[in-house]
């Protein structure tokens, strides 16, 4: 359903992004992982206009063609149709837990207050914030802002779900209460693509893992072929050095 | 000593000014916020022309003494304005030019406060906001704007109470405010002293309530930002903080 | 361009009385300092009266408008003298006075930045001094003080040109400073000109203001580049 050919992004001299495939088809937990500075970060703001890529082609819903052709319209189709879950939360400040989750309802899909009420409670109901609902953001967690911030994601119930690291700024004892609502989501088939530095969560959830090393991508397929089998000699030092620190 | 009884008599008399005082400083301040607002916007978005003008004004401005702007202001405008309606210029209510003066040296100052607030807002606020799909103009007027004006109110307080300070000087412009009024009945009464002190205690009370009215608004507006309970601890937080307490805790006054 | 004209010649009639408003500005400059450092040392002490006295102060000057200041310093100074001390200050040059006013505007300022730049600074690195052995003046002379100068820079300039600006008020008891000079310039030409006179008062004022905001920036670039090249 989401598929992009040959993207590519340069930043000054540098080429970030040197020309990524990506295939996802509905119900997929697509895992990207790669070292610092791979560049998966930067593929992920890409694909979903939060930066404007140099090329590459896009396919999703009915929106077809260049990333450089994209209309008005298109780009707007796109942001709605993906979620994104942020690495530092990104919750309003200035709105309750309810509020955030309310907010792209209210604008962008021109909900009812009522109704919006009422999805954003579900969602919050979902990520187990039931109780916080009129928290602001500084009074929560990392690990409750991290849930309000997928809960504001699936609210909109995009079609597409992706998350940039989205544990990888909380405490250690705070990470497991979020990975336990991305598996839930995973169970009732929510299509998902992460970025994640947490290998044993993305063996046990994803059914497709890319590797990204300098901008390319080096090895893809599942999760048990890239883990247990790795063909090149690149991922096969990247699990090494990661594993290792379990 | 001191003559109670004629401090009695200036706080009588200088009290029918307190009213031309404040008006001083609410209307230019109404007057201000808008253009100033608008100012910022220049400046932010580098638009051709208006960013040059917005930074040499903001810099004429707070490069030189109110009063240097009174008397010019003061000296030109009438003559400029009857140019154009002729002689009735000269008639009109000397307020007035207190507000034109005044409004212009508050836009300089706030125009810089709404620049800094509008870019302390995270950039990621902006982010969330396209990816929850709202529009440009709905992400500035609902998330940016009120974050930015929360994060301006400490600096709106300090205007506000330079434009109580500076209002001082209106009676150059024979605005018959507080000073003009305890100045009259000073010189009457040949007693600057007793007179200066009565007219000082009613600046202190009117900064302090002025104060008063923005630090409970800060606190309305602001409390998406005050940790009311925190929830969670972890040690590391638990330390730091205990440190920093320990540090702070001296020189809290 | 008669406009041009005028304006250079008011300006050469009144730059002479300059030296007043900058003899005015950096004696303020220097006495306000040092208080503010002394409101500074009892506001981050550990007597409780003492940093209450202090805040006490700095909040009270911040609310009192500089022409008020001014007037109670030139009016009040020489009651308080001649009641309690007995000694006759009136014939005291105009130009102490405000001085004096000054000094007092500017010093709450100063420990408030002092202060704040004092605060910005990690207690770890008064730790680390303290673990490499440094004693407790090299500690602040070497390590801390440096620090809190880039802070507070910025800051000590806003300060300083407001303080320029309040200087401007010198007039009001009656010391011939430049906006004395420039009513006086009006009305000998019966009013005319005015606009072009004051302008002419307007823009020494700015250049003043602009040449304080440069060499603060100069400054702290060069502090900043010693501290590079120190590191390196
Ligand atoms: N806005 C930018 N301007 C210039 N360079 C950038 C920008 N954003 C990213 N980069 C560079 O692009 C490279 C890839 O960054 P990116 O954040 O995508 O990596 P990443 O794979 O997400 O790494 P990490 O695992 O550390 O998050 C880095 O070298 C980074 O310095
Ligand atoms: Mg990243």
């Amino acid at each position: 359903m989401l598929k992009i050919r040959g993207l590519k992004k340069s930043y000054a001299e540098n080429e970030i992004l040197k020309g990524i495939d990506l295939d996802v088809k509905k119900g997929d937990v697509i895992t990207i992982i790669g070292p610092s500075g791979a560049g998966k970060t930067t593929l992920l703001r890409n694909i979903t206009t939060l930066e404007s890529a140099d090329s590459g082609k896009i396919e999703f819903e009915n929106i077809q063609g260049d990333y450089s052709a994209l209309t008005r319209q298109e780009t707007k189709k796109l942001r709605q149709s993906i979620g994104f879950v942020f690495q530092n939360y990104n919750l309003f400040n200035n709105k309750t837990a309810l509020q955030n989750v309310m907010e792209g309802l209210l604008t962008a899909k021109r909900m009812p207050k009522q109704e919006a009420r009422t999805e954003a409670l579900k969602a919050l109901e979902r990520v187990g914030l039931l109780e916080y609902k009129d928290q602001y953001p500084v009074q929560l967690s990392g690990g409750q802002q991290q849930r309000v911030g997928i809960a504001r994601a699936i609210a909109l119930k995009p079609k597409v779900i992706f998350f940039d690291e989205p544990t990888s700024a909380l405490d250690p004892e705070l990470v497991g209460e979020v990975l336990q609502v991305m598996r839930s989501l995973a169970h009732e088939g929510t299509t998902m693509v992460i970025v994640t530095h947490q290998m044993r969560f993305a063996q046990e959830i994803s059914n497709k893992i890319v590797f990204m090393v300098a901008g390319r991508v080096v090895e893809s397929g599942t999760a048990q072929a890239v883990f247990e089998n790795p063909r090149a000699e690149r991922t096969r030092q990247f699990l090494a050095e990661t594993l290792v620190q379990y | 000593m001191l003559n109670t009884d004629f401090m009695l008599q200036v706080a009588k008399a200088t009290i029918k000014g307190v009213p031309v005082t404040l008006e001083i400083v609410i209307v230019s301040l109404i007057l201000a916020l808008p253009i100033s607002f608008v100012f910022a916007l220049l400046r932010l978005y580098s638009v051709k022309g208006g960013n040059q003008f917005v930074k040499l004004y903001v810099s004429f401005i707070r490069g030189t003494p109110i009063i240097a702007q009174i008397l010019i202001v003061y000296s030109a405008f009438p003559s400029l304005l009857a140019s154009f309606i002729g002689k009735s210029a000269f008639a009109i209510d000397p307020i007035n030019y207190a507000y034109i003066v005044f409004t212009i040296n508050a836009v300089a100052s706030l125009t810089e406060v709404f620049r800094s607030a509008l870019q302390t807002v995270d950039r990621g606020q902006y982010e969330a906001g396209t990816m929850v799909g709202m529009t440009s103009s709905q992400i500035f007027r609902r998330i940016i704007l009120p974050q930015a004006l929360v994060s301006a109110l400490p600096n709106l307080t300090n205007i506000t109470l330079g434009l109580v300070k500076n209002s001082a000087l209106a009676f150059i412009m024979s605005v018959k405010d507080i000073t003009a009024i305890a100045k009259t009945e000073a010189a009457f009464n040949y007693s600057f002293l007793e007179a200066y002190l009565v007219l000082w205690v009613y600046y202190l009370i009117i900064s302090y309530a002025a104060e008063l009215i923005f630090k409970s608004l800060e606190l309305y507006f602001g409390r998406y930002r005050k940790q009311v309970k925190k929830r969670h601890y972890s040690n590391k937080e638990q330390l730091i903080s205990v440190t920093t307490d320990k540090r702070r805790s001296p020189a809290q006054g | 361009m008669r406009n041009f004209e005028l304006i250079g010649n008011f300006l050469l009639q009144l730059l002479p009385v300059i030296n007043i408003t900058l003899t005015v500005s950096v004696s303020a400059l220097v006495l306000g300092s040092f208080i503010g450092l002394i409101l500074t040392l009892g506001k981050i002490g550990s007597s409780r009266i003492l940093r209450g006295i202090v805040a006490g102060y700095i909040s009270i000057v911040r609310a009192t408008p500089p022409i008020i200041m001014i007037f109670l310093v030139y009016y009040g100074l020489p009651f308080i003298t001649a009641n309690f001390f007995k000694i006759n200050i009136e014939g005291w040059n105009r130009i102490y006075f405000v001085i004096i006013a000054l000094t007092l505007l500017f010093s709450a300022p100063v420990a408030e930045i002092m202060r704040s730049a004092y605060l910005s600074i990690d207690k770890g690195q008064y730790e680390a001094g303290i673990m490499v052995g440094m004693n407790k003046f090299q500690i602040f002379y070497r390590i801390i003080l440096p620090q809190a100068t880039v802070v507070a820079l910025p800051n000590y300039a806003t300060a300083l040109i407001n303080l320029l600006k309040e200087g401007s008020l010198t007039f009001t008891i009656g010391v011939v400073d430049m906006v004395a000079k420039s009513q006086m310039i009006v009305s000998n030409n019966s009013g005319g000109y005015a606009w072009q006179t004051y302008g002419s008062l307007a823009l020494i004022y700015w250049a003043l203001s602009l040449a304080i905001g440069r060499v603060v920036a100069l400054s702290e670039k060069a502090y900043q580049k010693k501290r590079q090249s120190i590191s390196i």
